[in-house]
């Protein structure tokens, strides 16, 4: 019987079960289970509890990754439809694009241990944390953003433009630069999948962009943006997980992933049907899960001793590095 | 002149007096007692937003135990540091990783960042805490609390140069005495400034085999990838829209 998975971000330090063997605490994570499947003895014997300690960050965190995603999606839509001169729906693609991103700032502060110092986020900036990076580029979208509607508002069409096609060129670091944030802790999972995370959250943040201003006005050429950014997502999360191999599994077992999946190919079907509407629906559902299965597959992850473990000796060998204690 | 700890988990008898210094000097609150919270007959858990030094009792299953008192390791390439957007932690003039608990906003992400799994936010207090090596302390010319309290001098703090050659001479000795599994525990994200002597596998003592700073490690060829395929995602938007009209 394995007990209850723990939500993440639930609070560290539960009380870990006796046992003869310290080995056996472990034996039923995902990573020692993949492994006994294969048949493959224990690389390390013995490895004590917790490593690493697991993000502590909830629910605000990935539901920020999805309007985040789409706000930026629906910035390159809105310099997309200006550059083909269609100047209606670039306008509407503008608002979408605010709209979404209006709720972020809140869900970000209301994550922060301590929400009324959320300014001392634009305290320094520093160009080798994401975190910092990424506070800059939701200000400066969230600026730019609200200068091209106003703009919009009040009849000034060309400011309008170039305020609405500087921010696609913000909104390219901010629909991806969450992956990159991800990418950049020691939580096995996502570090081992760097090169991956960044273009499969653009390629989400892509689909559900282009989907949210289909659900507003239905464009010809959003059908096939959605379609072949939910389907890029699609092919890069698999190519990664197979090389991940059994560090993917709390991936590959997320529900949410696998309903996620399900979703962009019931999208994929539908728009051959002709239901392109439907299909963004599902999208953005489908994005909305994707976000929250891999903030959680890394939470699981982060707490696999036996994966952070031989993640850390496969990342030193790497490195050409010495680890002490090996055969 | 950086200062360190060298932690001598040889000479280490389980007394958790460091533990209880540590407490008392940083008026750090309890997190429970349980029996055998850490495994073993360890009733203090982990290292946490309020333990800053935590003693882990490796059961050697029959062969009695081993001691090692946990700290933060003050990397020369600290993962937290990297991390932390609000300036809060800093690297002080002792070469050791501080906390401003003034600055910090509680954004969390100093703690999947630290791949020691030392740094952790308190669910009351909102903020990240982790080990100062009592920068209050080195600040009056007094040794951290944990040093002073050790009964067997298995934490001993000092310049980082001399702590080297002493853990240096130390391994060399119980090398002679026959214990050939001693090593230093140092070499990690680019040189630890609080380092072990162990005797078992890193893993056996809740330490990963190597580390660096994830952000190091990640951040520019994570980056280089997300805008190139940001870039790419904009571009194929456009020609979609371009084509469409034409």
């Amino acid at each position: 019987m394995k007990p209850a998975e723990p939500w993440f971000g639930e609070r560290t330090g539960e009380p870990v079960a006796l046992a003869a063997h310290s080995s056996d605490l472990y034996a039923d994570t995902d990573y020692a289970a993949a492994r006994r499947e294969q048949g493959e003895p224990g690389p390390l014997g013995d490895v004590a509890p917790g490593i690493m300690k697991p993000p502590v960050w909830t629910w605000e965190i990935p539901l920020y990754f999805w309007t985040g995603g789409i706000a930026a999606g629906s910035s390159f839509v809105a310099l997309a439809c200006d550059l083909s001169g269609d100047h209606r729906s670039a306008r509407l693609a503008r608002m979408v694009s605010l709209g979404a991103l209006a709720p972020s700032p809140p869900l970000l502060i209301m994550d922060l241990g301590r929400p009324a110092r959320f300014l001392n986020m634009l305290r320094i900036f520093k160009p080798r944390s994401p975190m910092s990076m990424g506070a800059w580029a939701l200000s400066v979208f969230g600026g730019l953003g609200s200068g091209a509607v106003a703009a919009d508002v009040f009849g000034r069409t060309r400011l309008a433009r170039s305020l609405g096609a500087a921010n696609a060129v913000v909104g390219g670091y901010l629909g991806s630069y969450t992956g990159v944030l991800l990418a950049s802790t020691a939580v096995p999972l996502w570090s081992r999948s760097r090169l991956f995370l960044g273009p499969i959250f653009v390629a989400t943040a892509t689909a559900t962009g282009a989907a949210a201003v289909n659900l507003v006005t239905p464009l010809k050429p959003l059908r096939q943006v959605q379609a072949g950014a939910m389907a890029a997502e699609l092919i890069l999360s698999v190519i990664n997980e197979r090389r991940l191999g059994r560090l993917a599994a709390p991936l590959r077992r997320s529900r949410k992933m696998k309903t996620a999946k399900w979703l962009v190919n019931a999208g994929l079907a539908l728009q051959a049907l002709r239901a392109d509407r439907i299909a963004s629906m599902l999208y953005l559902a489908a994005g909305l899960l994707f976000r929250y299965a891999w903030v959680e597959a890394g939470t699981v992850s982060a707490r696999d001793d036996e994966a952070v473990s031989r993640a850390a000796r496969d990342a030193a060998g790497d490195r050409g590095g010495r680890t002490p204690g090996s055969d | 002149m950086r200062k360190g700890f060298f932690t001598d988990t040889s000479v280490c008898i389980g007394c958790k007096a460091c533990e209880v210094a540590c407490k008392q000097w940083n008026d750090l609150p309890a997190d429970g007692g349980e029996f055998r919270k850490g495994g073993s007959y360890d009733n203090t858990g982990a290292l946490g937003a309020n333990t800053w030094r935590h003693v882990r009792f490796v059961d050697m299953h029959g062969g009695g135990w081993t001691f090692m008192s946990d700290v933060c390791k003050h990397c020369t390439h600290a993962g937290c540091l990297d991390a932390c957007p609000t300036g809060a932690l800093i690297r002080s003039e002792f070469g050791t990783v501080v906390l401003q608990s003034d600055v910090c906003n509680g954004c969390g992400y100093c703690i999947p960042s630290c791949p020691f799994g030392v740094i952790d936010r308190d669910h009351d207090d909102g903020r990240a805490a982790k080990c100062t090596l009592c920068y209050d302390r080195l600040e009056d010319d007094l040794e951290p609390a944990c040093a002073k309290a050790c009964p067997t001098d298995s934490i001993q703090f000092g310049d980082y140069e001399d702590l080297v050659e002493v853990a240096e001479r130390r391994v060399a000795a119980l090398h002679d005495r026959g214990v050939e599994d001693a090593y230093l525990y140092r070499e990690p994200a680019g040189g630890l400034g609080a380092f072990f002597l162990l005797t078992e596998p890193p893993e056996r003592y809740g330490l990963p085999a190597d580390a660096d700073s994830p952000l190091q490690q990640n951040v520019v060829p994570a980056t280089l990838a997300a805008v190139g395929a940001g870039l790419l995602a904009a571009a194929g938007v456009a020609a979609a829209f371009a084509r469409a009209r034409r």
